[in-house]
């Protein structure tokens, strides 16, 4: 028996040395570089994409390894087609892809000049505001070629060199707005002239009546529908890049695959290994070629914050977010402290009130609930990340913001229980009948919502003494429940949303977001009935409309700020929570920017290589 | 057992179409479309009709179905899709440059890659466990056996993977953190080149198979003892050493052989489940394979993606259910199919 059971253990050990052996062995590295290449060929009667594997033989020639950054988009951008592009690592992507016509200073956020050398406003015959854009006509239209690895610009039918022009921006900007392209952001077009209506499929409006125009090769003139004076930011945004007709007439959907799309930014598309890699490397034909130091961008696709943490920690990434478990060892450790930085990020967190809905339909109430919300020491204790205290809507940065703290209800708990106590008595019941009502906040099913409503529920029993009780939801769920349409009795009392900014001006923020005439109203703000089918603008959407056509910046700062304090202050129709900030680590070899708007700009970034290969003990 | 085959192969499209039929319905039950809103931002109704209308999601539903299963242009009408019995599972509506095909060729090889070898780790590490420990019960190496396999049945790949990371990779600076070792194009569609098979290829695989097949060695193990200590009371295994067999011919031959039709049972589905993908170590491990897309498109209403990876993944399980089947047969002879 004895022997047996020998047997049987040493079969065991050899069959896990056996697979450890093989595990471990580490085999000759072969030296041929393989190559991508992604080809679109005719088959039966469609058009196919294929991809090969091409053998290249090396060169001889020891290449110095260039100046490359290591960075983690975090996701797989869902396209880089400018048309189509909502998200903010699709645009980062494009941002160094295609040129605008306008950019956001990376600094100071500051609308400057790019494709377009200067642009000026006036009106046309019928009396429509008009912004005509003034380009400069030296920037190439590039290929780069996965098999050569070389950059090559783009010719047309006759050989000739194509440079970018705004026909091509004519052709970007109506292409974006055509129902046949299906972008969710060609309703940030629908200033321009006649957009909604041809992007709504409306009768007797064509593309050829929509209010972009080159009117040669180095003008283009947008005609607006109403006057804005923040256009010039409009048109710098990515669904207004120029694109070029013939690759996407060539290839449709697939024109932004490496080794097909043509661009005309700092960077190239090397490669794109959907769901996993995407790398650009340096366009060597760009304008300003001589000022883009990184040379080649190692973009991975990890998700896991931590994941990515770890790498950044293993000199495998030169720069990401710190995971909320890590803040605190981040804060105290002497060296990652030091590459520790916190930068502002144009975007507002924020509780809804339904503001239709007993007993939120009594402004002392929403007050109440406003007040007694203590957002530092949630941002202390909670978000950790050095986010600023909100008690308005849009976050410093953007055009007519007003500075945090100046509008708005601060956290005062005594006015707080004052003016619920006004409303209780005003009504004859008790703080137990108030509870009876069965107050209930939502949020999106989320560890990060789920701790912020925790805390802040428990704000308000401390506070006020009500009981609030907190709800979930899947987020598509959720989102079909706060929608306008749902049952005034399922609705939420409370719910949380978030917003960023597209441009940096108040009208994408107060107007857009709560004017009860042109937004989503899901603050069900002026109802007429319980249906909320018959909406009365109050004198906050009144005013939003007027800053929007008011021409001068002064009176404009003017009118939105009385806009947030209405809706802040005197409505208390939501809580502003707080304005959020990118946490970040960054490698002391990498020196970057945080730009606030528009996407990342590798392009004005500088790497110390030879510091960074020092650190990885290459 | 030919025509056998046959009729069970025959048997999977209606089971295929089911299931394709279930995922398409039950998706688009749950409330909330995949272009309701970009971001935190809500579309205007028209932005989301344009949309829509280009992927067809504004035709009633047995429509849409029958556009999803044998192609616009045979239902008369302009699409891109030609159809799922056409080998087209359509477009993605999250990846709007990608068509499902793209994103199953991508991810699908990775993940087959893991599992693979994750199932034969589990294997290696689960039989011989297994065996000894039935073989040697209510002794150490039984009970070494046992706490083994419930360590890491309990310990979650959540936990499991997070630790390794911080060991092997940030602490002793052996292993990578992250990523996977090959990547496309891949031969016949789903291995790794020969180019790639070298020490970067392994290093970056060591990890994530030992956190996704640890945790199915030990069910295998324990699966494996619990059935052979079953098989070895029986009559026959009596019978063979009254014969004075060679105990090692005795418990390899006879009763190895019969334990272990209830851990093939098990290797079906678990193989189905690890070639797919899974959600949490590739994940960690930022692995670019299809798990990920079972459970992201159902959160981004990607209704083509998740039926989808949903079919392929009945379709390789009924094939290992096929498989498991043919293989009752070699292990059991009482077992016919004719």
């Amino acid at each position: 028996m004895n022997l047996k059971k020998s047997f049987s253990i040493a079969f065991a050990v050899l069959m896990i040395a056996s697979m450890l052996l093989v595990a471990c062995q580490p085999q000759q590295i072969e030296v041929i570089k393989t190559v991508v290449v992604t080809e679109v060929v005719e088959k039966e009667g469609a058009q196919v994409v294929v991809t090969q594997i091409v053998e290249v033989t090396p060169e001889p020639v020891v290449v110095e390894q260039p100046v490359t950054l290591d960075w983690n988009f975090g996701t797989e951008p869902p396209t880089i087609d400018p048309a189509l592009a909502t998200d903010t690592t699709s645009v980062d992507v494009i941002h160094n892809l295609f040129v605008t016509l306008t950019q956001f200073d990376p600094v100071t956020g500051e609308v400057s000049p790019y494709l377009a050398t200067s642009w000026e406003n006036g009106e046309d015959a019928d009396g429509s505001q008009t912004w005509t854009f003034h380009l400069r006509d030296d920037i190439p239209w590039v290929k780069y070629d996965p098999i050569t690895g070389e950059t090559t610009q783009v010719v047309d039918a006759d050989g000739n060199p194509r440079f970018v022009t705004a026909f091509d921006v004519e052709y970007g900007a109506k292409r974006t707005i055509d129902p046949a392209t299906a972008s969710d952001y060609a309703y940030v077009d629908y200033i321009i002239k006649n957009a909604e209506a041809v992007n709504g499929g409306a009768e007797g409006v064509t593309l050829d009546d929509v209010g972009v125009k080159a009117l040669d090769a180095t003008t283009v003139q947008f005609t607006l529908q109403t006057p804005a004076a923040y256009f010039p930011a409009i048109a710098g945004m990515w669904v207004n890049a120029p694109q070029p007709s013939w690759a996407i007439d060539e290839w449709a959907e697939k024109w932004t695959e490496a080794g097909l799309i043509n661009t005309s930014g700092p960077y190239v598309l090397e490669a794109w290994i959907h769901g996993g890699e995407l790398n650009l490397v340096k366009n060597p034909l760009w304008v300003d070629a001589d000022n883009v130091q990184i040379e080649r961008v190692h973009g991975v696709m990890i998700t896991e914050a931590s994941t990515a943490f770890a790498l950044y920690e293993n000199n495998e990434l030169d720069s990401t977010g710190v995971p909320l478990p890590e803040m605190d060892r981040v804060k105290a450790d002497p060296e990652l402290s030091q590459q520790y930085l916190n930068a502002p990020n144009p975007c507002t967190y924020y509780y809804g009130f339904t503001n239709n809905k007993p007993p939120f339909d009594d402004a002392r109430v929403r007050k109440a609930f406003v007040e007694s919300i203590d957002r530092q020491s949630l941002i202390d204790n909670v978000l950790k990340g050095g986010q600023v205290a909100a008690t308005s809507f849009a976050p410093p940065g953007i055009f007519g913001a007003p500075e945090p703290g100046t509008v708005g209800l601060p956290y005062n708990p005594d006015d707080a229980k004052a003016q619920l106590q006004a409303y209780l008595d005003e009504k004859g019941i008790t703080l137990a009948d108030f509870n009876a009502m069965g107050i209930t906040m939502m949020h999106n099913t989320s560890e990060g919502h789920a701790q912020i409503a925790a805390a802040i529920q428990q704000m308000w029993k401390d506070v006020l003494g009500v009981d609030v009780k907190v709800e979930n939801q899947e987020w598509k769920v959720y989102l079909q429940t706060i929608k306008n349409s749902t049952p005034l009795e399922e609705m939420p009392h409370i719910w949380r949303l978030g917003w960023c900014a597209d441009y940096p001006d108040e009208n994408n923020w107060v107007h857009e977001v709560f004017n009860n005439q042109s937004g989503a109203n899901r603050l069900r703000r002026g109802c007429v009935d319980a249906t909320c089918t018959e909406v009365v603008p109050l004198k906050f959407d009144e005013l939003t409309v007027q800053a929007q056509q008011e021409a001068d910046p002064a009176k404009r700062a003017d009118l939105y700020a009385e806009a947030e304090r209405l809706l802040a202050a005197e409505e208390a129709a939501y809580a502003p929570i707080y304005h959020y900030t990118i946490n970040s680590v960054t490698k002391p070899w990498l020196t970057r920017n945080f730009p606030p708007l528009g996407g990342v700009d590798f392009f004005n970034w500088k790497l110390d290589m030879a510091a960074k290969l020092a650190a990885q003990g290459k | 057992m030919t025509r056998y085959i046959i009729r069970r192969i025959l048997g999977f499209i209606p089971v295929l179409i089911a299931i394709a039929l279930f995922t398409f319905v039950l998706m688009r039950a749950i409330p909330g479309g995949p272009f309701d809103f970009a971001g935190d931002k809500s579309l205007p109704p028209q932005v989301v009709a344009n949309i829509e209308a280009k992927y067809h999601l504004d035709w009633p539903m047995w429509k849409q179905f029958l556009s999803y299963m044998i192609g616009d242009d045979l239902l008369g009408e302009e699409g891109i899709s030609r159809g799922v019995l056409r080998g087209d599972l359509g477009p993605s509506l999250r990846y709007r440059s990608q068509s499902v095909n793209d994103i199953i060729a991508t991810t699908f090889p990775t993940s087959a890659q893991l599992g693979f070898l994750s199932l034969l780790l589990a294997l290696m590490i689960g039989l011989p466990a297994g065996i000894i420990a039935a073989l040697n019960q209510n002794t150490w190496l039984d009970y070494s056996s046992t706490f083994g396999a419930v360590l890491f049945l309990s310990i979650p790949n959540l936990v499991l993977a997070p630790i390794l990371i911080w060991i092997f990779a940030l602490k002793l600076g052996w292993l990578p953190v992250a990523s996977w070792g090959a990547k496309p194009p891949y031969v016949l569609g789903f291995l790794p080149r020969l180019s790639q098979l070298n020490w970067d290829y392994v290093s970056h695989a060591l990890m994530p198979v030992f956190a996704l097949g640890t945790s199915s060695a030990a069910g295998i193990a324990r699966l494996t003892r619990a059935s052979l200590l079953q098989v070895i009371r029986e009559d026959y295994i009596r019978t063979a050493r009254a014969k004075g067999l060679r105990e090692r011919v005795v418990v390899v031959v006879h009763a190895l052989k019969n334990s272990l039709i209830p851990v093939v049972t098990v290797l079906g589905p678990a193989f189905a489940g690890l070639v797919t993908g899974t959600f949490v170590v590739e994940q960690i491990f930022g692995i670019n394979g299809m798990g990920k897309h079972f459970v992201q498109s159902v959160g981004n209403r990607d209704y083509q993606v998740i039926t989808g990876v949903t079919l392929v993944y009945g379709v390789i399980l009924v094939i290992a259910n096929l498989l498991v089947d043919i293989t009752y047969a070699w292990l059991d002879p009482r077992i016919r199919y004719d």
